[in-house]
């Protein structure tokens, strides 16, 4: 097995199901250890089980709670050391039209999916908490930060935004060697997916998995990317914004 | 705030382990005062003191001693 990692220290959100799991499974592969954070604390365990090696944490958190990531991150750093890595895989989707398009509806996407990856980012760049040879963060964005979708004016916001922070990130942090990219999936079936695919028509739902010209993603094809923007592969790539979508964007 | 508390803020502006600034620390011997460091203080300065300076204004500033003089002219350093 590769051990590209060697041990560095990675912190995955969205670790409890869908592509965190993945990501957080696949890293582990390559020797990282992981700090997995995620809001159910009995399949966040799950997860641990199913990874290589043992000293991994886990972190039961609702990233909802803005307030608590700061604390929360440095209480682990104080744990298992400094830190490589940031993959921040958590992420929320409200289907509404405009016309149900409230404040409040656009807010919950927004701190989970934009404010708390920036709060975590803060927390684990800061000079005490990241590795002084640098590091990798790699956000989940979304093909919908790309194209647009009825029903997804919150989430394809957000979803953009993340991608605009993380370059003005990746610009801010390159005196550091700290690398900041973004990975926007496609359709890829997880329980986030498929809960909201269940508000739509059986015939919708067939529509819109037709409309991947490789088919629809599997969560290991996700991870699979992010390890490599993560590692010491992608050295020279910072600021980009990798579609892995089975050519849905080429369209 | 005493001269402790400040230091202790120092090094929580520019991301330092406690005890790691000290009065006589200049500004090359901190790693987080790079210009980006600068707008940081500047932010510190504001939102904990209420001191408003410009960029030149910090560029004049050459350590820890140089920000003690400024927080005293504003009253906000006892001792």
């Amino acid at each position: 097995m590769m051990s590209n990692f060697e041990g560095r220290w990675v912190v995955v959100t969205g670790a409890s199901s869908g592509i965190g799991r993945a990501v957080a499974i696949e890293l582990a592969r390559h020797g990282a250890r992981l700090l997995l954070v995620g809001r159910n604390a009995e399949r966040l365990a799950e997860t641990a089980a199913a990874l290589d090696g043992a000293e991994h944490r886990q972190l039961v958190l609702d990233l909802a709670r803005l307030d608590l990531i700061a604390g929360a991150i440095a209480d682990a750093r104080k744990d298992v050391g400094l830190l490589y890595g940031l993959c921040h895989a958590a992420g929320v989707v409200e289907t509404r039209p405009l016309s149900a398009n409230t404040v409040q509806v656009v807010q919950s996407q927004l701190d989970v999916n934009v404010l708390a990856g920036l709060e975590l980012a803060r927390a684990v760049c800061r000079r005490d908490a990241m590795l002084p040879e640098g590091g990798s963060i790699l956000f989940i964005s979304s093909v919908y930060g790309w194209v647009g979708m009825p029903g997804q004016i919150g989430y394809c916001a957000t979803k953009g935004a993340l991608a605009a922070a993380a370059r003005a990130m990746a610009i801010e942090l390159a005196r550091r060697r700290i690398r900041v990219n973004c990975l926007s999936p496609g359709l890829v079936m997880t329980r986030m997916t498929e809960e909201a695919l269940e508000k739509l028509s059986p015939e919708q739902g067939a529509k819109l998995k037709s409309a991947y010209p490789l088919g629809v993603g599997q969560p290991e094809d996700v991870a699979r990317a992010a390890v490599f923007l993560l590692g010491p592969g992608s050295a020279w790539i910072t600021g980009v914004d990798l579609p892995v979508d089975g050519g849905y964007t080429a369209q | 705030m005493n001269s402790q508390e400040a230091l202790d803020w120092l090094c929580e502006t520019f991301e330092e382990p406690p005890g790691r600034i000290g009065e006589t620390t200049t500004r090359e011997e901190i790693p987080g005062w790079d210009s980006l460091g600068t707008l940081s203080l500047i932010a510190a300065l504001d939102e904990r003191f209420d001191i408003h300076l410009s960029e030149q204004d910090i560029d004049g500033l050459k350590g820890v001693r140089d920000i003690f003089e400024l927080l005293r002219r504003h009253d906000a350093l006892s001792a």
